[in-house]
């Protein structure tokens, strides 16, 4: 099992009233799942997500990855352990501006101590595999979308991880650049990848191979 | 990484131009005033810190205490130096030496005449054992052991020698004074490195007597005192010193003036340590008789400050930027989070932006540097230069200052950015509690603080020096001028010839002979007794020597009595300060009295107005003036120029040739009495010099500062803005309402500036016996001065930010 969540409960107080962002939420993922996550604007979907990202806290509940209880450990340690494990892709992207495409490729590996010369072969390999070899000194605002998002997924993969967790990764995207990623994201599964992915259309949530419904915070 | 971390500090520095450009000037401005104020303060404290045992070297100094007033003189009365060199428990090496000049030095065998025998001193071996020469020949142990002998500086054996060895010029003999031979017995190096001892010609001591000095061996008169007279001596070590010095409070009480008039005074003899030499002590006094330049402590801690506030100002423009530019930066911060790294990686990113850009601001700064040290030439000492930024204790100090400055400014910062979670900013959830505002707000009121204080500052002292330097002394200063006759060539006739050749010329008015200017820097004074109902009056009172006409030339009015009979008769015409003093409620009562001068009568026969003999430092001092007795002569010939100013070049080249026909020898100049009024106020012009340079350094950084906050605030109110807009708010009222927030800050910084400025402009009046009003005008000025400034700066901004369409501001991605 790769990860399990017991009775998360996350909430925020305003105005006196104490609202529910997530809800009893149980869930078990095992290696090698493609899990799409849906519901409406405001169910909490992204949060879930970060929560399992490890970016976001909770509040109650307990969270275990890899037999590791993310609920009881340090900082340093838990982002010793998404670093290792997790590779997140956006909506938005979220490149860094004043990187190239190989230099941003390069950016999780330099957080992982990785060796030089070590890291440019991973990044050539990456660059290769997505054919973006290219493109690996150009700036990401000169590059379109679809590309772009393509470089977020290969950002994200490049660390190995085991799990990639995607917010809407085709929300900015046109159907047919939309339609390479999720092709992508499947062929990744398919190698073994666990994938879990946000999304707002039915035919995105098909390519996963399971799917769990959000309303206001509660799995139905 | 270290280099990744380098290569995308780079790139951002060069994404956010405008903010780096903000930060840069404002950060080297402050650094190119501290490292010139560093270079300036490093030179002052440089001297004479290279001689061997600097620590047990000492200098006695004399302090004259009368009627609370304190008058210091750097040198000793001779008997003492006697005392000295018989011996006193803890001292361990006693070198006395004398200023001397000579009029005439010939080196008859190479057939040359020199006349500057300036910078000379008459000394003993002792001195060479007390400081440490590099002999290039000759004998440092006696060398200077019988009279006429001379040890010369290399560049002054050059000059009397030219193109000789420095070993064949030992032995030479030169001719002083037209009638002493003196044995040349050795030559030593110049010293290369900030000192002043600048002396070049070691006369023998005991050649004293030929040059018509004074005599140490038999030398007796402990009660006069020559500020040339020096008596150095090295102690043991630092425990005898309260032993040497309580055996010149002995000898002080012991060899007390013994004349009734100086009952009440007090001479004391104080040790002064080698180091404190160079900035006058207590007293601010010149080093030594021909120093021409001594550095204040006061000023260069005014200085210091002055550097440090500037450097604090451009510091607190680095946090407000970098703070305020977080939020633009919370995304790519979200984002290396979720990469993997970790805060302490974040903060080590920022704070080597900001080490980048405190070199950079140093390269610049030390690029305007030389400039910036250009502007302040006119006050500082000669010989001053930026080399030792260049040199490793230079280059060490300005990374230690790199390293502090950007700890300073990057710190912030940087623990701000760290902070975020990406969770939250990677949603473009801006926390709305935004906590850098605050901090912001109070850098940005300080550095308005402090520009305000500066404005202020600046034009009270510009006040103030308009003040004294417009008011009226009460003397003729606009149309005067006067020359100064040789002091060397004492031949009456010649004085005389030179008097009616200047009276013959056309244009001048009311020439006459006399002493010293009524006004100027040099005085004497004597002490005049005065009886009334038997009760005995010692009056301490400057005398002023000038023939029947020296008043009329300074336009001082009589205002009772008459003028004097003539140039030599022993009377008196005295001033009305001199009347109160002594106890005349009306001051015209006073003609018709006798006072007593020593054993001499003297009558004062008229009154004159009171005028100011020094600067508007000091109250008007009793006052009287005498025509010349006792064989002594007038030395100055003073005329009026007339009320024509285009005559004045003529009349002017007119006394330049009579000078130089009677004194062919002799560089004379005329000295002009608005100049000599001018110098009395060298320093505050120096002040106010200073205070421009400063007070426009601190506008400008602070005005970037503001710009830069400006610029954040706006752009993020784009929005709010966008939808005032569509609600129809109209230009106007939104320039106010983006610009209130500011000019609240720019008020609260001139409120905490008033009193602030104030304060130390009270404190900079003190020493002046005249003042000028602290006008409340002069601080509302510089508000609605600074408020103007703000206005401009802010405006330009929001102007445009105000203009910004709302469909623009308003469209979501």
């Amino acid at each position: 099992m790769l990860l399990q969540l017991n009775d998360i409960f996350k909430w925020v107080n305003s105005g006196g009233q104490r609202i529910f962002l997530l809800k009893d939420i149980n869930l078990e993922v095992e290696e090698g799942e493609f899990i799409s996550v849906m519901g409406p604007s405001g169910s909490g979907k992204s949060t879930l997500l970060n929560v399992i990202g490890m970016l976001d806290t909770f509040d109650e509940g307990e969270y275990n990855f890899l037999d590791e209880s993310v609920h009881s450990l340090k900082e340093k340690h838990r982002s010793n352990l998404y670093k290792q494990y997790i590779g997140f892709v956006f909506q938005s992207y979220h490149l860094l501006d004043e990187l190239t495409v190989k230099e941003n490729l390069e950016m999780p590996l330099i957080y992982k101590k990785i060796k030089g010369s070590e890291r440019k072969a991973m990044v050539a390999d990456m660059l290769d595999r997505f054919n973006i070899v290219g493109k690996k000194d150009l700036f990401p605002a000169q590059l379109s979308g679809g590309q772009q998002q393509l470089v977020g997924v290969a950002r994200a993969l490049i660390a190995n991880p085991k799990l990639i967790l995607a917010d809407e990764p085709t929300g900015n995207l046109n159907s047919t650049q939309g339609e390479e990623i999720m092709e992508l994201f499947k062929q990744l599964n398919d190698e073994g990848v666990t994938i879990i992915q946000v999304t707002h259309s039915e035919k995105n949530a098909e390519y996963g191979s399971r799917i769990i419904n959000l309303l206001d915070g509660r799995m139905v | 990484m270290l280099l990744n971390n380098l290569k995308i500090a780079w790139r951002s520095i060069l994404k956010n131009k405008l903010f780096s450009l903000i930060n840069v000037i404002g950060l080297s401005i402050g650094l190119c005033s501290a490292l010139v104020i560093g270079a300036i303060i490093y030179f002052d404290f440089s001297f004479d810190t290279f001689h061997k045992d600097k620590d047990r070297i000492y200098r006695v100094t004399s302090l004259f205490k009368s009627e609370g007033d304190e008058f210091p003189n750097r040198g000793v009365a001779v008997p003492l130096m006697r005392t000295f060199r018989e011996g006193i428990p803890g001292v361990e090496l006693t070198a006395p030496f004398m200023n001397t000049s000579f009029s005439k030095i010939e080196n008859k065998k190479q057939d040359l005449l020199f006349k500057d025998g300036n910078d000379a001193i008459l000394a003993d071996d002792a001195y060479f054992q007390l400081f440490d020469y590099e002999w290039l020949a000759g004998d440092k142990q006696t060398a200077l052991s019988e009279p006429a002998q001379v040890v010369l500086s290399q560049k002054k054996a050059e000059k009397y020698f030219p193109h000789k060895n420095m070993t064949d010029i030992v032995g030479s003999t030169l001719l002083y004074n037209d009638s002493i031979n003196v044995k040349v017995t050795g030559v030593v190096a110049d010293f290369e490195k900030n000192t002043d001892l600048k002396f070049n010609e070691f006369m023998s001591l005991s050649s004293a007597k030929m040059f018509n000095g004074k005599d140490i061996a038999t030398n007796d008169r402990w009660n006069g005192t020559s500020s040339g007279d020096q008596l150095f001596l090295r102690v043991k070590d630092e425990s005898s010193v309260a032993g040497i010095q309580s055996r010149l409070d002995a000898l002080a009480k012991e060899h007390k003036n013994p004349a009734t008039w100086a009952a009440n005074d007090e001479r004391l003899f104080q040790l002064q340590a080698l180091s404190d030499i160079h900035f006058g002590g207590e007293h601010e006094d010149y080093p030594f008789n021909n120093s021409d330049h001594v550095a204040s402590m006061k000023v260069l801690k005014s200085l210091a400050f002055v550097a440090l506030f500037l450097l604090l100002l451009g510091c607190a423009n680095f946090i407000n930027l970098n703070s305020a530019q977080a939020l633009t930066r919370a995304k790519e911060i979200g984002i290396r989070k979720t990469l993997g790294s970790s805060k302490k990686q974040v903060v080590r990113q920022f704070l080597g932006e900001t080490v980048i850009l405190t070199t950079m601001a140093t390269m610049l700064s030390l690029l305007m540097a030389p400039f910036l040290l250009r502007q302040f030439a006119d006050f500082l000492p000669q010989g001053i230069d930026l080399s030792v930024l260049y040199s490793v204790k230079g280059i060490i100090g300005i990374v230690i200052l790199v390293v502090l400055v950007s700890l300073l400014s990057g710190f912030y910062p940087a623990f701000v950015l760290s902070k975020f979670r990406p969770a939250t900013v990677l949603k473009g959830q801006f926390t709305k509690g935004d906590k850098g505002v605050r901090l912001r707000k109070t850098l940005t009121v300080f550095q308005f603080v402090v520009a305000q204080v500066f404005v202020i500052a600046t034009l009270l002292v510009a006040k103030q020096l308009h003040f004294v330097m417009n008011s009226d002394m009460g003397i003729n200063t606009e149309t005067v001028a006067y020359v100064r006759t040789p002091w060397r060539d004492a031949s009456k006739v010649k004085k005389e010839r030179l008097f009616f050749q200047i009276k013959d010329i056309e244009g001048l008015s009311n020439v006459s002979k006399g002493g010293a200017p009524p006004a100027s820097n040099s005085m004497s004074s004597t002490m005049l007794s005065y009886f009334k109902d038997g009760n005995e009056t010692h009056q301490p009172t400057e005398i002023l020597m000038g023939d029947t006409t020296y008043l009329k030339t300074y336009g001082i009015p009589l205002l009772a009595g008459r003028e004097r009979m003539n140039d030599s008769i022993d009377e008196y015409v005295v001033n009305e300060t001199f009347a109160r003093a002594i106890g005349f409620q009306d001051p015209k009562e006073v003609v018709g009295t006798v006072v007593k001068l020593d054993t001499l009568q003297i009558p004062i026969v008229g009154l004159m107005r009171d005028f100011n003999q020094r600067s508007l430092r000091s109250d008007i001092k009793p006052l009287a003036i005498k025509g010349h007795y006792n064989g002594m002569s007038f030395t100055n010939i003073h005329f009026d120029l007339g009320k024509n100013p285009e005559q004045w070049t003529k009349s002017i080249d007119a006394v330049e040739q009579a000078l130089a026909s009677v004194y062919p020898d002799e560089e004379l100049e005329v000295q002009f009495m608005d100049e000599m009024v001018e110098g009395f106020y060298r320093s505050e012009k120096s002040t106010v010099q200073l205070l421009k340079w400063a007070t426009g350094l601190a506008i400008l950084i602070s005005c970037m500062g503001l710009m830069g906050l400006v610029v954040y605030t706006t752009e993020r109110r784009v929005k709010e803005i966008g939808v005032r807009k569509v609600l129809g708010a109209n230009l106007a009222q939104l320039n106010l309402l983006l610009c209130k927030e500011f000019l609240i800050l720019v008020g609260i910084a001139f409120a905490i500036a008033v009193p602030i400025s104030w304060y130390l402009i009270q404190e900079w009046m003190q020493e002046f016996a005249y003042k000028t009003s602290l006008s409340w005008w002069v601080f509302m000025v510089s508000g609605v001065g600074m408020v103007v400034v703000a206005l401009a700066v802010i405006g330009a901004r929001t102007y445009r930010t105000a203009n910004i369409n709302p469909v623009e501001s308003l469209r979501n991605e």
